[in-house]
């Protein structure tokens, strides 16, 4: 190689010094994840680390917590309801600033990334306020909808992705044939898009369920993660960790699932 | 036909509209709205045009304490940060095949295990008889456990814990941009490590370590859970105060002028890295 000959060597190939580094990062980033995913098959009834036996106990006592199972099912009634709102809404604002030159585009673009850069604290305060206007309570239905504002820039972002190397050759051809916009959508543009669309719902839904600043304001504290919030502050034991270790679980199915649906071509 | 054709892209904008609208742009506008009105002590909020509540926030002790706790812990942490990201960003830009693919995954994988199972481990990490302390008692460092749990010692290492890969990923994006070509052309013309350093990689680096130091500062400004779990009340941010103030107090104005100001620091924070972006680095286009 030509290369090692003329740059320093430094610039190519890490050192020990640079690899004993990123080690440490590495396991300063996955220690703590590593360690409450043990102990959630901890035999002991105290967070001790390393553990005292194996056993899968704590999952059982978290699966038979009803707090743990309605906060879940919250979790997943908004999280879906969510995605799908943000799904339709940041897929039509994609198609139309990337398709479409109008009049106050550009702030308009701005408009729907802004939920990324608001802290969600000041938006969460803000749906407080203004529930009592629409004369709507704090629960599920301003939770799908609180949390759909936090899901539509990253659909935007993803489908922006997708439609960037978007051929719209294709779609005019088929409305020159007399196909109807509606019927073109579904038929020509959604399929060719759609592993940014796929994208872009499973991050709304998996920002949702991770979500407590919102939920905090929006919500009866009956999401999973306040339920397991309200569980740490009041008394830690491994059943956080065990539900959290299955919420993994499901999450690396879930993308084991649909990664192939995503990233399959036309 | 015409007008037809300028309708359609409000017709794809409308299912964002109508929930950005009522769900997103009322609310901030209500937010701002309600700092200006009046706290009445009677437990409503009367309409108005006072600037009491910026005034009480902007002069009370205990107010100011918490603005200034939380700037100093967006500040430590963006700045810490910033500094680990760095190197490991580089190792992670250069690095190829198996080996950039662990580090990789290793950044993604905390984005996508929730907050909480991170603050978990941590706590059974960083207890008083937890293992760190142990360790640490062992090799002689210190006599006997420190307090770091509900400490602001231990709420720092959760923070950067949640907001390390937000600084790594754009760092990594821009550090990719130095071309091996860039390097030796610099080496070839003379120029030493550090001022290859210098002068090319981290001027390219800029806008990444810019983007990054906006999220985790942000990020920091806003957090709830890492104070709440992971801190102590002797050292109060902002996100948990504002939601004392609106919930418990139902101090409404006044909460609304402490989202406000936290909306105004981040905006300036945000024109004014940009501003510096242009000047330093008239070349990236954020």
């Amino acid at each position: 190689m030509g290369q090692h000959l003329m740059a320093p060597r430094s610039h190519l190939s890490p050192g020990v010094p640079s690899r004993f580094f990123a080690a440490l990062v590495v396991l300063f980033l996955l220690g703590p994840i590593a360690i409450a995913g043990i102990v959630a098959f901890s035999s002991g009834n105290r967070l001790e680390f390393p553990i005292p036996g194996f056993s899968l106990r704590w999952f059982a006592i978290a699966l038979s917590k009803p707090q743990y199972i309605e906060g879940l099912t919250a979790s997943v009634v908004i999280g879906l309801g969510n995605a799908i709102l943000a799904t339709i809404a940041g897929t039509g604002a994609a198609l139309a600033l990337s398709h479409y030159r109008f009049r106050g585009r550009s702030i308009i673009q701005a408009l729907v990334m802004l939920p990324i850069a608001m802290p969600a604290i000041v938006l969460g305060l803000g749906l407080l306020f203004t529930l009592t206007i629409y004369d709507m309570q704090p629960g599920l239905l301003a939770g799908v909808l609180g949390h759909a504002v936090l899901g539509v820039p990253y659909v935007v972002a993803m489908v922006t992705a997708a439609l960037s190397n978007y051929d719209r050759s294709v779609e005019r051809a088929s409305m020159n044939l007399g196909v109807g916009p509606v019927k073109t959508f579904f038929k020509i543009t959604l399929p060719l898009i759609r592993g940014g669309v796929i994208a872009g719902g499973v991050s709304a839904f998996l920002i949702s369920f991770d979500n407590i600043s919102l939920s905090l304001f929006i919500t009866r504290g009956d999401t999973l993660p306040l339920r397991l919030m309200q569980q740490l502050l009041a008394y830690a034991d491994p059943s956080v960790a065990a539900i959290s270790t299955l919420l993994v679980l499901a999450s690396l199915a879930c993308m084991v699932l649909l990664l192939p649906l995503a990233l399959r071509r036309r | 036909m015409q007008l037809r054709n300028r309708m359609v892209p409000w017709l794809w904008l409308a299912p964002a509209g109508a929930l950005l609208i009522p769900f997103f742009l009322i609310p901030i506008l209500i937010t701002a709205r309600n700092s200006v009105y009046i706290d009445d002590p009677m437990g409503f909020l009367k309409p108005g045009l006072s600037f009491a509540s910026y005034a009480k926030v902007l002069s009370d002790s205990y107010y100011l304490a918490v603005f200034g706790n939380t700037l100093m812990a967006a500040a430590a942490v963006s700045v810490i940060t910033l500094v680990v990201s760095y190197p490991f960003a580089w190792l992670l830009a250069r690095s190829s095949g198996s080996s950039r693919g662990f580090l990789l995954w290793a950044v993604y994988l905390p984005i996508y295990v929730s907050v909480i199972m991170r603050v978990f481990g941590w706590m059974v990490f960083i207890a008083d008889s937890g293992m760190l302390n142990q360790m640490l008692v062992k090799i002689g460092l210190i006599d006997h456990p420190v307090r770091m749990i509900n400490e602001v010692s231990g709420m720092t290492i959760g923070m950067i814990h949640r907001y390390l890969p937000l600084m790594i990923l754009p760092l990594m994006t821009s550090l990719q941009k130095v071309d091996d070509s860039i390097l030796r052309a610099s080496a070839n013309l003379g120029g030493g490590q550090w001022f290859t350093w210098w002068r090319v990689v981290m001027p390219i680096s800029l806008p990444g370590a810019v983007a990054g130091t906006q999220l985790v500062f942000a990020g920091v400004l806003s957090d709830y859970v890492i104070p709440t779990l992971m801190g102590t009340t002797k050292f109060q941010l902002l996100a948990p105060a504002i939601y004392y103030e609106a919930t418990t107090n139902a101090a409404w104005a006044l909460s609304g002028a402490m989202a406000t100001i936290v909306i105004v620091v981040v905006a300036s924070f945000l024109v004014i890295a940009n501003l510096i972006l242009k000047r330093v680095a008239p070349w990236a286009s954020i």
